[in-house]
């Protein structure tokens, strides 16, 4: 199963995920979320951003904050609401929210 | 066209995840999906009548109007309304607007082919 995870805040949540049983883990970052997609500390990039295979970023949300796309991580997808509305429809049957 | 349910449980108005459950129902609903909006707690406020718009501050009154006008259906959980002293007189009127018990929630849900349920604290 295919799932997809909705991260909506800048806090460790790797251990949820890692708990997550799914075939595929797809997680979109939203809301302060995105500070995972932009923030680098001590040089490392946030933990969740190796816990799915697939990491999405909500365009609006990181501009809003004051990251520009090309500002995050490169294992980072920007993504807009209607791509997310794409992708859930498309590739991820069931969702959650963190 | 597929149809996406979202719950919305912990949210007043003016908070990132009602912002964000109403502009993903938009973008649903611009792409010809069918959505359905329950809202739950203190989402239920984002259903009263004679919210006004101030700088700064969210106003999804317009927003949710024009995604009713498009097809999008919400429902406010009666139960939540109430135990905030909130009417069914303070409801603003709209035909896709209406309160009704968690039933509606999970036969929304029974039916959609997606289902994102943002919880509360």
């Amino acid at each position: 199963m295919k799932l997809g995870v909705f991260v909506s805040d800048y806090q460790s949540t790797v251990n949820t995920l890692e708990r997550l049983k799914s075939d595929q883990l797809g997680i979109f970052l939203v809301q302060n979320g995105v500070y995972h997609a932009a923030i680098a500390e001590n040089g490392k990039g946030s933990a969740i951003l190796d816990a799915a295979p697939r990491v999405f970023a909500l365009r609006e949300d990181l501009e809003t904050r004051g990251f520009a796309a090309d500002a995050v991580d490169a294992r980072v997808k920007v993504v807009g609401y209607g791509d997310i509305v794409d992708l859930i429809f498309s590739e991820y049957p069931k969702l959650a929210w963190l | 066209m597929a149809k996406l349910t979202i719950g919305c449980f912990s949210s007043l108005v003016g908070s990132m995840s009602l912002d964000f459950a109403v502009k993903l129902a938009e973008a649903a609903i611009e792409k010809g999906h069918e959505v359905d909006f329950w809202m739950s707690g203190n989402a239920t406020m984002l259903s009263k009548k004679g919210q006004k718009s101030f700088k700064d501050y969210s106003y999804l009154d317009k927003r949710i109007r024009a995604a009713m006008d498009k097809g999008m259906k919400m429902c406010a959980c009666e139960a939540c309304a109430e135990a905030r002293g909130y009417h069914k007189e303070d409801t603003f009127d709209h035909p896709g607007l209406i309160r009704k018990s968690m039933d509606w929630y999970l036969a929304s849900c029974h039916t959609a082919d997606r289902v994102l349920h943002i919880g509360g604290e």
